[in-house]
């Protein structure tokens, strides 16, 4: 205990006031998002892939056996490519839709221009 | 008169907007020599018929267009996926000589369709046997499109074949490109009509080289369908 109290005396105790905090980059966070983390993974139609392929190894892939999960197959690969689309479409134009979960970085940075954090 | 002015200056400012807007987006029209707002031209006659019917064309005319290409014309022989595969074939850009190892393969399949039609005995066999050959190529290039292709992903260092839907014309393509390979591997005294027309009535009765290809790939995919999750974009 003594020799604490003498470190202390000798380097003397300080206080919070004295060593000013320093900020070096603004304490607070951009206006905008990057586009770097968007690689929303592009899997889809796997049920209706693997529904093909096993009605392939049954009819030893003769297409014309499975035309019906072809169909559904092609139908929703067709409907995926539509909805990218216009999910496309919709981020080039910037539109906002009112009670969206999922937003792009676009329409982030969209709204972040609006209504600017303090 | 200043009315009409400003309208006019207006309809400038638009139209300068509108060129910036779809320049501004990355170019999809790649080495074309047109803007990408220029539009296709519709060249068929029942097509431009149809349009001033509806009162389209009116709505057409101001756009830019682009002019129609050397070889597409309303002849009733004209088709477009006809004018894909003859495009497919050349080399060198000897388009002369496509257009005339194409006829030929047709002429071929022609007579031998003829002729096993003629060699049936029954009206059954008879009707069953197509003897249009563009008819026999449309069923051929249908018969060879895949449904599925792999693409190679790399995870974790190693390189997977992952099974990926396909689209409509990368499945024509690789279709079409198949049947030429298929014609052009072929022994030396075989010419290539020749060889086109065997293959092009082989795929259209589902069977041959090239719809085996096809059921291949099929193959290889059913064997690597635990892959199909990595996809990635």
């Amino acid at each position: 205990m003594r020799t604490f109290a003498a470190l202390l005396a000798a380097r003397g105790a300080r206080k919070e006031t004295s060593v000013p905090y320093q900020e070096i980059l603004p304490l607070k966070l951009k206006q905008r998002v990057s586009g770097k983390g968007d690689n929303s993974s592009d899997v889809c139609c796997i049920q209706e892939m693997s529904l093909m392929l096993a009605c392939f190894k049954l009819n030893e892939f003769d297409q014309s056996l499975c035309s019906k999960e072809v169909q559904n197959f092609s139908k929703c690969y067709q409907g995926h490519l539509q909805t990218k689309q216009k999910q496309k479409e919709m981020d080039e134009k910037g539109i906002l839709r009112m009670g969206e979960r999922n937003l792009s970085h676009k329409q982030l940075n969209k709204y972040l221009r609006k209504f600017p954090n303090i | 008169m200043a009315l009409v002015k400003t309208l006019a200056n207006l309809k400038s400012v638009q139209i300068l907007t509108n060129k910036l807007a779809a320049l501004s987006v990355v170019q999809q029209n790649g080495m074309s020599m047109y803007p990408p707002y220029y539009i296709n031209p519709i060249f068929k006659k029942d097509a431009q018929v149809e349009l001033f019917e509806n009162g389209e064309a009116q709505k057409l005319a101001h756009i830019p267009t682009k002019a129609a290409l050397i070889d597409q014309t309303c002849s009733i022989y004209y088709d477009d996926d006809i004018r894909l595969f003859r495009n497919y074939i050349m080399r060198s850009g000897r388009k002369s000589l496509a257009r005339e190892l194409l006829d030929k393969a047709f002429e071929k399949v022609k007579r031998s369709q003829l002729e096993k039609f003629h060699k049936a005995k029954t009206e059954e066999d008879k009707n069953k046997i197509v003897l249009d050959p563009r008819e026999v190529f449309h069923m051929a290039v249908d018969n060879c499109k895949p449904v599925l292709f792999l693409t190679p992903i790399k995870r974790g260092g190693v390189k997977y074949q992952v099974p990926v839907p396909i689209t409509e014309k990368k499945s024509q393509f690789l279709s079409m490109k198949w049947l030429i390979e298929a014609a052009t591997d072929k022994e030396r005294t075989v010419h290539f009509p020749e060889k086109l027309a065997y293959e092009l009535i082989d795929a259209s009765n589902n069977t041959g080289r090239v719809v085996k290809r096809k059921q291949d790939l099929h193959r290889q995919c059913e064997a690597n369908r635990a892959y199909a999750h990595y996809r990635w974009s």
